[in-house]
């Protein structure tokens, strides 16, 4: 690599101001707040994709619990379907599924990250914030989800905790 | 009041999850935009962009065969890319700094956090608008200006300092689990320079 030659500086051929224009019908706050209403009437259809999700990723669990050889290939699905979910829900006033899905991405990236073979005490964890997820929907726990949301972090975060003790910085 | 017309803007989605390419698409729609392609993958994208002008790409960042980076790095640097100077904005639930780093050395404009709303997707879209950048070539890299500001800066380098204190993705693979995601407004901190 040529780490030391001198870096070459080009213009790009056109710039998007050359397409675009302000008008009074352009984008200011009022269409903002119309693009959220907008997004906001598509919860109905969120609900009907999280449905999807939820159905897909505890049909990956059985699969897991099934599994006589290395479960990793399916956690790996699972981490992608918890994916999905943590992308999505914030955006449709659901951000506790996108704080749960958080939590057990990062739980399977550590797993993988460590190349640990999921064992039943890490199945339990998968099929807690699993339950967790289903509750949510099932209530419609919108938003932060009151004092039941925080409940249900804490506990999530306490088994969390229980099966992965936070590293000590001093050790690391 | 006034703003930026999109209406004439061609945009390129490049999700595999069909619903978040419906909410990208939602989103552009309702801000004027008409002419909206999509496509499942990276390989799909770059398919689609030898027929499709596009003038932004939003683009994920997981996806398979080809992922939203190899997409990216494909789109600055392969040789039949039809278009290497196309702004792309990666949207991904991502956001621990290593990742954000790699995504702007990969040759990505703008970095948005999942979930997102329309007010976050819309200012990525304007700084693209409103802060055109030069193209860099340097090394190996080839994409927008890594430093959006030029400044004649006499003091210590404490970025490029902190950049070499970053570990590497192999060694920052080794334990993701402790890193926190940033916020969009560290993300922003943090690719402004």
């Amino acid at each position: 690599m040529s780490g030391t030659s001198k870096p070459e500086f080009i213009q790009p051929p056109s710039t998007l101001k050359d397409k675009v224009a302000i008008t009074n019908d352009g984008v200011d706050l009022d269409a903002l707040e119309q693009a959220e209403l907008l997004i906001a009437g598509m919860q109905g259809s969120y609900l009907e994709w999280v449905e999807e999700d939820l159905k897909k990723i505890y049909a990956l669990y059985a699969q897991a619990q099934q599994e006589t050889g290395s479960r990793k290939p399916v956690f790996k699905d699972i981490f992608s379907v918890a994916h999905d979910v943590k992308g999505q829900g914030g955006s449709f006033n659901y951000p506790l599924m996108t704080i749960i899905g958080n939590l057990l991405c990062r739980f399977l990236e550590r797993l993988e990250a460590e190349d640990t073979e999921p064992k039943d005490s890490h199945m339990a964890v998968v099929k807690v914030h699993i339950d967790a997820m289903r509750l949510v929907i099932s209530q419609r726990m919108e938003g932060e989800g009151g004092r039941a949301g925080d409940n249900l972090v804490r506990g999530l975060n306490a088994a969390l905790s229980k099966i992965q003790p936070p590293k000590d910085p001093a050790k690391s | 009041m006034s703003g930026y017309n999109l209406e004439r803007l061609n945009f390129l989605v490049v999700d595999d999850n069909k619903h978040m390419r419906a909410l990208v698409k939602t989103i552009l729609h309702a801000l004027g935009s008409k002419n909206v392609h999509e496509a499942a993958d990276g390989a799909d994208a770059f398919k689609e962009l030898r027929h499709f002008p596009a003038d932004i790409i939003i683009c994920d960042w997981n996806m398979s065969p080809l992922d939203g980076l190899d997409f990216v790095r494909l789109v600055r640097t392969g040789k039949d890319s039809p278009n290497p100077f196309v702004p792309i904005i990666m949207l991904t639930g991502h956001t621990e700094m290593h990742r954000v780093i790699e995504a702007r050395d990969a040759g990505v404009h703008e970095f948005l956090a999942k979930p997102i709303s329309a007010k976050g997707l819309y200012s990525r879209v304007k700084s693209i608008i409103e802060r055109p950048r030069p193209f860099i070539r340097a090394g190996l890299y080839f994409g927008p200006d890594r430093r959006r500001r030029q400044i004649d800066w006499k003091g210590s380098e404490r970025r490029k300092n902190s950049m070499e204190m970053i570990p590497s993705k192999s060694a920052a693979s080794a334990a993701p689990a402790d890193e926190g995601g940033l916020s969009q407004a560290e993300v922003e901190a943090l690719l402004n320079g």
